[in-house]
């Protein structure tokens, strides 16, 4: 009976929490919060950047918790979390934040794996044997005796979640774990947190933009808004949930199910790829689709006449004696296009921009800016009017206590019309709620917003843009692409490199594969991504054996609902 | 197989009795002796940069001893008179000359010193201290070069907009420079919010902190603390029975030498040279036992 009791235990019990932040008068980052999680469970707690996600995690651990006002009860292991001691939750409690770079405290990889067992004061022995078992189970042995900055971004972030389980916790905590990594290593360290769980039974709760990564691995979805739980269920139920109260967190869902429930289907909803294929397999299973094609537009024309920038086999390396990174790189921009580069981690996109924008120098080849030799431009006539770039880290921006005065700095001090130009700058990035607040505070595609308008204040013709869809939840990313929209309406010709496949396929013109130092191939979007068979959308990936060049989700529902319509008319004779 | 891989403690303390003999023994045999094993010890770590900078260093000497003669008169033997009329004497010389060469064998020890005793080892060694104050260390040695490549990242990124410290004008690029470093202390500011976090989270506050150490203390460490231990007296003894210094003032005057003496010089000698023994005898085994394997080897393969 005890027994069964004790296993039977929720490992954590929110009951009726409800908090406020002292600067804020009226509204509750959370309110009125109960849930209870069970022991090995995996949870996945979404929802919209700034609907509380992160100061529910916080509260899952004293050291962590935001001050202001609380009230309502959280138990751990039945027991009040702040009558838990700071030892116990030390080493009970495991909590991974988002940027891998400033978790890591100490220079040196063995010493951030003993870092929380020195801290616990365990002796020798102990931790020899703790460090040596997680350096063996993930794998860091090759790398163990190095420097910490050797690492790349991946790497990190696995020390660190190493480095919190060589103190054996009994709850994961992670919040937004991926969302500074490329999709390759996001999708490791993903399946890591994955064999976690059901290897040694550790409770997950994860939060998380990419929900095609975990969400087929959790075993509950609990999805927030406004500070409050808006539904929670299984993943294979919670979408239907969502499209019933028509939450915008639909958009947010994996392909796979927003396919489903557009399609109107019932039951069991499809998680991954494979499930998506198999439900449009069993829609189609009879007859071979009427209509399988979406109007792909106009073929590409590789001739460009009169282009607005044009990088003629350019060649680069960092130092003498290291390798090349760029071989011949050449493509040309078209007037008020969007061009996206894709391609793998560490190939030499981010370099290929910082060539164009002049931050390194290629040591072969030319780069020409409105027909002009990009070396004979001075750089204030180069980055007054005609070119501007957006870093990776939106941070590196800003200077100033407020967005306000951060976008005054960018004018020139005897302007005449500074209110209007930051005015019009802040519509068109909508970021007029945003511009008395300190730019660190606001999160990444709201950071990502204001460093655009930053850069626009100088008019520029053509838009460099570094990764910039990383880290930003869906509706962001919504939000940002009508901005790029509104931009190519005026003329500015972009130049994006990202490795979010979906939001090239959806918002660019024409798509570049990059690989090995230069251009590969260019195409437009559609038919760029339908002769990919490994590097495309995951709509294209689900659809592709019954469509011939569906790529985004809505060219599935769309044809979808072509051919059903023709055979609902059908049953009608 | 290095003098690298001996405990961090050995290592410490092998390098405080060097250079601490170095200093005080100014018998011009231990100087010598010091000098020899301290300059064939760094090229053998450090290779031709060593070699180069030993041989500059080396020359160096000679104007030392002479600028020293120039402004120290004591001594007897008169060699010449400078232009003020001062003389320049033989044992001022003399005692220029053993000053440089101590000077240089101390910083050609040090050259040792930097190659053998990593960070890691300083850690450890201050982590026996306070394991507190050998994580700040860890802590600093981790921010530093964060904060560069974070400078880095920032000029860059202002270098595209057309603000980095190599654009525009003298003025405008200073203040460029100052817009930079803002940025850079601001993000460091708020950067400690998150290491502070990940530190707390991870116990940090709690008491009774212990230090990790990836280093072993095993019979060969023995056995070099018990010729260090060995050294060690019998340098204390030759310098109890002054056998380590001479006198320079007024005359140069040796101290008779005896048989012990011979055995004081030759210790002495021995243990300057210690780790290149070491390392060599080290590289021969190694060469040995791999001879031995790949003799195995092809034994096997004839007898396939």
């Amino acid at each position: 009976m005890w027994a069964a009791a004790c296993f039977d235990m929720a490992i954590f019990e929110i009951k009726d929490l409800s908090f406020k932040y002292p600067s804020s008068e009226e509204r509750y980052a959370l309110s009125h919060i109960d849930l209870s999680i069970e022991k090995g469970e995996y949870i996945t707690v979404c929802g919209r950047s700034g609907c509380g996600k992160t100061t529910l995690l916080r509260h899952l651990k004293s050291v962590l918790t935001p001050h202001g006002k609380r009230t309502g009860d959280i138990l751990f292991n039945g027991v009040d979390i702040s009558k838990v001691s700071l030892y116990d939750q030390s080493s009970k409690i495991g909590f991974v934040q988002q940027n891998p770079d400033s978790q890591i405290v100490t220079d040196k990889v063995w010493h951030e794996l003993a870092f929380g067992l020195e801290s616990l004061g365990l002796d020798q022995r102990t931790m020899r044997l703790r460090v040596a078992e997680m350096a063996s189970y993930f794998g860091i042995q090759s790398w163990f005796s190095k420097s910490v900055t050797e690492l790349s971004g991946g790497q990190k972030q696995l020390l660190n979640l190493a480095s919190i389980m060589a103190m054996q916790p009994e709850v994961l905590i992670l919040d937004e774990p991926a969302s500074q990594l490329d999709p390759i290593a996001a999708s490791d360290f993903l399946n890591t947190v994955r064999k976690i769980n059901l290897e040694l039974g550790t409770t997950v709760i994860i939060t998380e933009h990419r929900l095609e990564d975990i969400l087929h691995a959790s075993d509950r979805v609990v999805v927030m808004e406004n500070g409050s739980i808006l539904a929670a269920g299984s993943p294979k139920s919670i979408g239907m949930e969502l499209k019933e109260k028509d939450s915008d967190m639909f958009c947010a869902m994996p392909s796979p199910v927003q396919v489903f429930y557009a399609a109107g289907g019932k039951g069991d909803c499809p998680l991954t790829v494979r499930e998506g294929r198999n439900f449009l397999s069993e829609e189609f299973k009879d007859e071979e689709p009427k209509v399988s094609s979406v109007d792909s537009g106009e073929e590409y024309d590789p001739d460009v006449k009169d282009p607005v920038l044009e990088v003629k086999e350019i060649w680069f390396r960092y130092e003498k004696d290291l390798p090349d990174v760029l071989k011949g790189l050449s493509f040309k921009l078209r007037k008020g296009e969007i061009f996206s580069i894709v391609g793998g981690n560490g190939t030499g996109k981010s370099t290929s921009l910082k060539c164009i924008s002049t931050a390194l120098a290629p040591y072969r080849g030319k780069i020409f800016i409105k027909g002009k030799d990009i070396r004979k431009y001075t750089s204030e006539e180069l980055f007054s009017g005609i070119l501007a770039m957006l870093p990776q880290d939106p941070q590196c921006l800003f200077v100033k206590k407020t967005v306000r005065d951060d976008l005054l700095e960018m004018l020139p001090r005897k302007a005449q019309d500074k209110e209007d130009r930051i005015r019009e700058v802040s519509k068109v990035c909508e970021i007029e709620d945003l511009l008395s607040s300190h730019p660190y505070d606001l999160s990444g595609g709201e950071q990502q917003r204001a460093a655009l308008a930053k850069i626009l204040l100088t008019d520029p013709e053509i838009l460099l843009l570094d990764e910039p869809t990383k880290g930003m939840d869906a509706f962001f990313k919504l939000k940002f692409a009508s901005v790029l929209k509104k931009l190519k309406e005026r003329g500015v010709s972009i130049v994006m490199v990202s490795h979010d496949v979906e939001f090239c396929a959806r918002y660019s013109d024409s798509v570049s594969m990059f690989f090995d130092g230069a251009i590969v191939t260019t195409n437009t979007p559609n038919r760029f991504f339908t002769k990919n068979s490994f590097y495309t959308t995951a709509a294209n990936r689900m659809s592709r054996h019954v469509f011939a060049n569906a790529v985004t989700n809505e060219d599935v529902i769309e044809l979808y609902m072509k051919n059903k319509e023709g055979k609902g008319d059908a049953d009608g004779r | 197989m290095k003098f690298e891989s001996y405990h961090p403690v050995i290592n410490l303390i092998y390098f405080v009795y060097v250079i601490v003999c170095t200093v005080l023994f100014r018998h011009p045999f231990f100087v010598l002796c010091s000098f020899l094993s301290s300059f064939v010890y760094s090229v053998k770590l450090k290779g031709k940069k060593a070699l180069i900078l030993n041989i500059i260093l080396t020359i160096l000497t000679v104007p030392y001893a002479l600028w020293y003669a120039f402004y120290n008169h004591f001594g007897v033997t008169e060699l010449r008179q400078n232009f003020i009329g001062n003389s320049i004497t033989l044992e001022s010389t003399v005692y220029g000359l053993v000053l440089g060469f101590i000077i240089i064998s101390v910083v050609m020890w040090m050259e040792c010193v930097h190659d053998i005793m990593t960070a890691d080892k300083w850690i450890y060694l201050l982590g026996r201290i306070s394991p507190k104050c050998s994580l700040f260390l860890s802590i600093a040695l981790r921010m530093i070069p964060r904060i560069k490549t974070r400078h880095k990242k920032v000029d860059d990124a202002q270098c595209s907009v057309g603000r980095g410290m190599r654009q525009g004008k003298f003025l405008r690029r200073i203040f460029n420079w100052f817009r930079e470093a803002s940025m850079v202390l601001t993000w460091f500011t708020e950067d400690l919010v998150t290491v502070s976090d990940s530190m707390r989270s991870r116990g940090y506050t709690l008491r009774g902190r212990t230090a990790f150490s990836i280093y072993r203390f095993d019979n060969r460490d023995r056995c070099f603390v018990l010729v260090m231990f060995f050294t060690i007296s019998s340098c204390l003894a030759a310098h109890l029975l002054d056998q380590t210094n001479i006198l320079y003032n007024p005359r140069i005057i040796f101290n008779p030498m005896t048989f012990m003496s011979y055995v004081f010089y030759a210790v002495y000698m021995l243990s300057c040279l210690l780790p290149m023994i070491v390392e060599i005898i080290g590289e021969e085994s190694f060469r040995r036992s791999r001879g031995r394997v790949s003799g195995k080897n092809t034994k096997l393969e004839a007898g396939r």
